[in-house]
């Protein structure tokens, strides 16, 4: 089920009764964004035990700190940055950001362009097909595949539909990375997916493969 | 009257600003040219639609779901804290 999105003056009045004493609006309050402060969180560290306590921790803090939250930025811009703030640390304490390419600055964008490895006519996958598991672990191992700066790009903008200034300022990036890292992780999200499209979705299709030049 | 100039782009710089072009964040200029490749071209448009498709996917809310028990251990977590916690009254 989608997430829905609640409307600000609601969130509002939620924090409000929370200030007030009224802990359980807090549950109202997290409950629209609890997958995809998850997913933000898994992008990150790319394990599911880990993403869980890591969320768990960043609720906690949520809550204990509603009463500095002042509504300058969007609730969920609030919980998402305490999120990610909590998984890059749990990165850092695990000394993981050694091995990972979560710290920018050492690392340029300067990558080259992104060539398709794959031109195959493309047939379009309908949503009804999302009701199959086999097309959503699809989706998962794809995402899964892609290194932790693209994941991350892709699972705020496309998945959470945060927008580019939102993506750039919880990622600490400029906009004109965020967009080259989500044209990165869009293509190869497709590369990864291609494959099992034609043929595999829809029936009676032959698989046609075009090679590039 | 002026003939209007022919204006081409080539298939990698069209790879570079297809995800820009899909999120309306090319200028007129550009995404008209663009436009017209994605018609001559079937290799672009075989990337442009299938890119598409990927975003519409990963974007619905069936895509990707938060595993069971993370949710229910959540609010179990959030139950333990405010249990030891008496709620507070805020003076106006």
């Amino acid at each position: 089920m989608a997430t829905a999105r609640v409307q600000p003056e609601v969130e509002a009045d939620l924090i409000e009764r929370v200030r007030c004493g009224e802990h359980e609006a807090f549950y109202e309050l997290v409950r629209p964004h609890e997958r995809g402060i998850y997913m933000a969180a898994l992008s990150i560290l790319n394990n599911d035990a880990d993403a869980e306590e890591v969320v768990q921790e960043a609720i906690l803090k949520a809550f204990k700190a509603i009463g500095k939250f002042r509504g300058e930025a969007k609730f969920s811009t609030w919980i998402f940055q305490i999120t990610i703030n909590e998984a890059r640390m749990k990165l850092r304490k695990d000394r993981r950001h050694l091995y990972d390419s979560l710290d920018e600055s050492r690392r340029g964008e300067d990558e080259g362009d992104y060539i398709p490895r794959d031109f195959a006519d493309w047939r379009e996958i309908p949503s009804e097909a999302l009701e199959s598991t086999r097309l959503r672990e699809a989706l998962k191992k794809a995402l899964d595949s892609l290194a932790p700066k693209y994941r991350q790009v892709l699972v705020l903008r496309d998945i959470e539909h945060l927008n580019i200034a939102e993506t750039a300022k919880l990622m600490g990036i400029t906009e004109a990375t965020v967009k080259t890292r989500l044209l990165r992780a869009r293509l190869m999200m497709r590369d990864a997916l291609a494959p099992g499209f034609d043929g595999a979705w829809r029936k009676g299709r032959e698989y046609e493969k075009v090679r590039p030049f | 009257m002026a003939k209007k100039p022919i204006v081409e782009i080539d298939c990698i710089e069209v790879w570079r600003q297809i995800s820009n072009y899909l999120d309306n964040e090319v200028d007129p200029d550009l995404r008209a040219v663009m436009a017209s490749h994605f018609k001559d071209c079937a290799h672009c448009s075989a990337i442009l639609d299938g890119t598409r498709n990927v975003v519409r996917l990963v974007g619905d809310g069936r895509s990707f779901e938060i595993p069971a028990g993370v949710s229910r251990r959540l609010y179990a977590k959030l139950d333990d804290h405010l249990a030891t916690r008496r709620p507070k009254k805020r003076n106006s």
